[in-house]
């Protein structure tokens, strides 16, 4: 019969397209971008990977920004969570359902003893991470503001380094003749400004213990120290440091714009100096590395007038590597075995040497980075302590409606007294 | 149209062998998901297994009175209106006036203009979205157009006071008429601008020599600039998607329109116009009553894709700044995929996309019944 | 004299119109080619200039990085095989609706018809949540038998053939209703001395009806081709393996707000769009047909 004949053809179509690998397959949600340098030779480790695996079908899906967010949400919800995933170690976006209902392994469980000890204390701290547990083995540890500082562009204008804020305001009309912005914060994204500065300026004028305050219910959003500091972002753009047309900047327009001289600053997190160096596919670099050691300085936000604490900066455990709680067996082994290459020496060595970040891993040395990762880790060691990146230490709920406000301050769309009242209705709630 | 029958059971047999595959494809993907939709719109389904999963059970109309309360469904409803609008009324009169052009010859290389007009119609709306918001971007082409624009009006403007003034001859009036034509955001910087811009200007070393190096610095301090900030904006922040939506497939109905044109008997129009009649009455008497029906199937494709943009908005703006240029399917897509799921809430904004369009064609055919093929 | 100045003044009008329109179909698409080669320090400067070095790199880093040949190789994969089906679903059951007298044809054929005003849009999410609940359906059936893990089995969910038929799927209200107009002008005697002949239904549908529908096949074509190409929607939510994304996924990705690099991303539109642009002006009489020929419906 034919028509028999084509059901069963159309089954065994099917069956053939869907099944049929003896093979362990391994779904990976990674996130990388793909216009940045080091993307090559990333993808090269990955396939030397699959190569030494043949028995791992590996599936990576990689994705960037606010669509990897927007797709782990999904996979969360369809109770779809990826084997091994790329994760925040804080409840940031999509990361936080990770952590409250943990579908992930604690990694200490895991991973052997003596391939855990390579990586340092910082990294394998468990409090480090809304779980308590170390739900992923944080790649690097992040600082999420860091000023980019065309020294080179300030000298030929006979202008210096700003120490205080008083002395960065003084550079706006200066830079303004020439047609230069003073400081960008590209923040279309919205994330930005909140990660990359705002947590900084927070950290400077009440610091952490504020955050917990208010968490616990001894202080509030709304308190005049708070307001403050959202007074003072107000006050960036008021006095013009931050242009208003930042608001509707996209992130990825930020490193272009400051490579091409038309700001003399860009805060930014530390993550971004691989926007700039050398990109492999192409052979260019945003800035070329000559450039880099002679015109190009990282700095530290200049002093803020009232801060409490000094030379501090936002920071957090970086992101990295879960696997999935569900995993046994032979899954769980090829999903060690991806997780160790991915820490392994080589790999990491590799993403130093790229600028992607500065790794924990403590064997990791290389003399083949570009000046500007050179500049950042010198950068580390004039830094003050860590403060809170706000995203990773307040709930969804209440950071999202401060990364809506401090794009609509920006604006001029709202005021930093609504901002602080929105989020601390948002905190109330979480209580209930 | 019937076949000689040889056997009931044959010709039964061969029919739904003939239709059953793309019967089932079609139950597959238009109309189990309705199905499914309504269940679900009446549910509290929160993903996972649908069968031996957590159990879940029909709440009833819960989610229609949540959506109808929504600010935002109303917003993306509304902004979904415009687009409809724009493009009933805007790419069908447009290609229709177009193809006229063409068919009556009014234009020459009508073919050429055709072919080119049509090609934004079959590019991937992704990479055309990304193209636009390039352009429309805060830092993006149009912006520099305008920008140019402003500097070139600001030069005259200053050109002018230098002259009026006898050269470089800095007094609190020729401040004052700088101020007049500085952009008054740049000017607002200052506490006492006339005071504070003359001295920046005495101390700033510039000579009646270097007056270029003046000229420059004034236009970056204070030439009036463009910025789109009415993209952030109810209503006006979709007018870019609204000129996309246009530009993009104004095109199709050209053709559309043009290739049933050719199918008017050339004769009447012939007579008609050596009878005297204008083209403009040929336009209205021949010609749009011939194309009546072509018209009203022309607004049904539109209002049916219009309600359901999703990938060109997806690629420009993603439903932002701040919701501002939310349409349907967006708003469905992100109480489905992004954030914590809301299924049920998802699923009742597709319903409520669907019931759209069918009532927006029962009214267009409607209108075309009463109205249309007066001369068919 | 007045009434051939007024007529003078219209021709201009109407050369306006025409010429204002061209150039804005054609100055974005030339300006997105120009940029292509500029370097993002240059773009940021100058976007409206012609580059002072013109840089071939952004092409071959966007090809290397946005794995444009994995892209193409699937959307070519994707809208081929989706075509095919498209064409060959709706002409069998175009015949069956046509020539085969069945009181189901009323209620079936009129789904169909009924069909063509749905968009697969605003079903997406309740299309999605289907084909996955099917996926862990067969999958705890296959688990059962302990064949695999209910969770590994996937015939919808990130799968090429879940995506083609879904693509077929999609495409066969609009196909289904042409074929089978076309079909019924087939006169039916032709069919009939077949029958005489001895030549059973599916001996009629190969030598007879398939081959002469070869036209319609061709309008069914040039109207799918393009929409499957450039489908974002659906395979935006179906397939998660960057192995198995199309080319408007892959430009999404590469492009963007949160990409840095404007020459690549100049470079990967451009990409993105030549191979539609190929196909329109080799088959452009076909399309122009097709579009005419597809958009008007009962």
């Amino acid at each position: 019969m034919k028509k028999l004949a084509l059901v069963v053809g159309l089954l065994a179509l099917i069956v053939a397209g869907a099944t049929a690998q003896a093979k362990t397959p391994l779904k990976f949600l990674y996130y990388i971008d793909a216009t940045q340098a080091g993307y090559a030779e990333d993808q090269a480790f990955w396939q030397k990977f699959k190569d030494a695996n043949p028995d791992i079908d590996l599936q990576i899906e990689i994705l960037f920004s606010q669509a990897y967010h927007q797709k782990l949400g999904a996979y969360i919800a369809a109770g779809q969570v990826p084997d091994v995933v790329y994760m925040w170690p804080t409840s940031r976006d999509s990361s936080a359902l990770l952590h409250d209902q943990k579908l992930v392994k604690d990694l200490k469980t895991v991973l052997p003893a003596d391939f855990l000890k390579n990586f340092t204390a910082q990294a394998l701290n468990s409090a480090n991470q809304s779980s308590k547990q170390l739900s992923e083995l944080p790649q690097s540890f992040t600082y999420t503001t860091v000023v980019y500082a065309n020294v080179g562009l300030l000298k030929s204008l006979g202008l210096s380094v700003p120490k205080t804020y008083a002395e960065l305001k003084a550079l706006v009309p200066k830079l303004k003749v020439k047609g230069i912005q003073t400081l960008l914060l590209p923040d279309a994204d919205k994330w930005p400004a909140q990660s990359c500065l705002f947590s900084t300026i927070s950290g400077r004028l009440l610091g952490d213990k504020f955050i917990d305050d208010v968490k616990a219910g001894k202080a509030k959003f709304t308190d005049k120290g708070f307001v403050d500091a959202l007074k003072f972002y107000e006050q960036l753009y008021k006095d013009g440091v931050i242009d208003k047309s930042n608001v509707q900047l996209g992130y990825g327009d930020g490193p272009g714009l400051f490579a091409s001289g038309k700001a003399a600053f860009i805060v930014d997190g530390d993550w971004r100096v691989g926007a700039y160096i050398t990109d492999k596919s192409t052979g260019k670099a945003l800035i070329d590395p000559a450039k880099q050691a002679s015109d190009f300085e990282l700095i530290n936000f200049p002093a803020i007038p009232g801060e409490k604490n000094k030379n501090t900066a936002s920071g957090i455990a970086g992101v990295g590597l879960g696997i999935s709680k569900d995993l046994t067996g032979a899954k769980l082994e090829a999903a060690k075995k991806l997780v160790m290459w991915y820490y392994g020496k080589e790999f990491q060595t590799m993403k130093y040497e790229t600028g992607a970040f500065i790794p924990t891993r403590t064997d990791v040395k290389s003399d083949k980075v570009e000046p500007l990762t050179t500049k950042l880790s010198k950068f580390y060691t004039t830094l003050g302590a860590s403060t809170y990146v706000l995203d990773g230490s307040l709930d969804p709920s209440v950071f999202n409606p401060l990364n809506d406000g401090l794009q609509a301050i920006g604006l001029g769309a709202s005021t930093p007294a609504d901002v602080a009242a929105t989020m601390q209705k948002a905190q109330d709630a979480l209580k209930k | 149209m019937v076949l000689p029958l040889r056997g009931k059971v044959e010709s039964a047999r061969a029919y739904w062998a003939f239709i059953t595959p793309a019967f089932l494809l079609y139950l597959l993907v238009f109309a189990f998901p309705i199905v499914l939709s309504v269940i679900l719109s009446l549910s509290n389904y929160n993903g996972g297994k649908m069968f031996g999963g957590e159990p879940w059970t029909i709440v009833g109309f819960q989610q229609f009175q949540k959506l109808f309360v929504d600010p935002n469904f109303w917003l993306a409803l509304k902004n979904n209106i415009y687009i409809v609008l724009i493009s009933v009324f805007g790419q069908i009169p447009l290609g229709f006036l177009l193809a006229y052009l063409i068919y009556r010859k009014i234009v020459r290389w009508g073919e050429g203009w055709q072919a080119i007009l049509y090609v934004p119609a079959i590019i991937s709306v992704i990479v055309l979205g990304i193209m636009w918001k390039m352009i429309f971007a805060s830092n993006g082409l149009l912006a520099d157009m305008m920008n140019s624009i402003h500097h070139t009006t600001f030069l005259a403007g200053l050109n002018h006071i230098l002259q009026v003034s006898g050269g470089f001859n800095i007094t609190d009036d020729f401040v004052r008429q700088l101020i007049a034509i500085s952009d008054p955001h740049a000017v607002g910087a200052f506490e006492n601008p006339v005071n504070d811009l003359k001295d920046l200007i005495v101390s700033g070393g510039y000579t009646a020599q270097n007056l270029d190096v003046f000229r420059t610095d004034m236009l970056n301090l204070l030439s009036p600039k463009w910025t789109p900030e009415f993209m952030s904006q109810q209503d006006v922040a979709m007018i870019p998607i609204l000129f996309v939506t246009l530009w993009c497939w104004t095109g199709m109905y050209l053709i559309l329109f043009h290739a049933n044109m050719q199918k008017i008997d050339n004769q009447i129009i012939e007579a008609a116009r050596i009878d005297g009649a204008s083209e403009m009455q040929v336009l209205r008497n021949v010609v749009v009553p011939n194309l009546s029906g072509v018209i009203a199937n022309a607004a049904i494709l539109c209002i049916a894709g219009s309600l359901n943009t999703f990938a060109l908005i997806w690629a420009m703006t993603e439903g932002g700044p701040m919701n501002v240029t939310q349409v349907l399917a967006i708003y469905m897509y992100q109480k489905a995929f992004i954030g914590a799921p809301d299924f049920p809430l998802a699923n009742a904004i597709s319903l409520a996309i669907v019931a759209f369009s069918f009532i927006l064609i029962g009214i267009t055919l409607i209108i075309e019944k009463r109205f249309g093929g007066r001369d068919q | 004299m007045m009434k051939r100045f007024l007529e003078l003044l219209g021709k201009g009008a109407a050369y306006f119109v025409i010429i204002l329109f061209t150039l804005m179909t054609v100055y974005p698409v030339i300006w997105l080619l120009v940029n292509s080669f500029k370097a993002t320090p240059e773009y940021m400067v100058d976007k409206i200039g012609l580059p002072k070095e013109w840089i071939v790199a952004n092409y071959q880093g966007a090809w290397t990085l946005g794995n444009f040949d994995i892209l193409i190789g699937n959307s070519v994969l994707y809208t081929i095989v989706s075509a095919f089906g498209i064409i060959f679903f709706a002409i069998l059951a175009g015949f069956g609706f046509a020539k085969i007298k069945n009181r189901a044809t009323g209620p079936i054929y009129g789904s169909f018809v009924l069909g063509l005003l749905l968009s697969i849009t605003s079903l997406m999410v309740p299309l999605f949540l289907e084909v996955s609940q099917v996926d862990k359906l067969i999958g705890s059936l296959f688990a059962s038998l302990g064949w695999m893990k209910a969770e590994d089995f996937h015939l919808f969910y990130n799968t090429r053939i879940g995506m083609i038929l879904i693509y077929i799927g999609s495409g066969l209200p609009m196909a289904v209703y042409l074929c089978t107009e076309y079909i019924k002008s087939i006169p039916d005697s032709l069919i009939e001395a077949a029958r005489i002949d001895g030549a059973g239904y599916f001996q009629i549908f190969w030598r007879i009806i398939f081959p002469m529908s070869v036209p319609i096949a061709t309008t069914v074509a040039v109207i799918n081709v393009p929409n499957i190409w450039n489908e974002f929607a659906l395979i935006n939510i179906i397939v998660s393996d960057t192995a198995l994304k199309s080319l408007p996924l892959g430009i999404l990705r590469f492009s963007g707000s949160m990409s840095t690099d404007y020459g690549k991303q100049f470079a990967a539109l451009v990409i993105g769009m030549m191979p539609m642009l190929l196909f329109y002006f080799a088959f452009q009489k076909q399309i122009t047909k097709g579009v005419s020929g597809g958009a008007v419906k009962g």
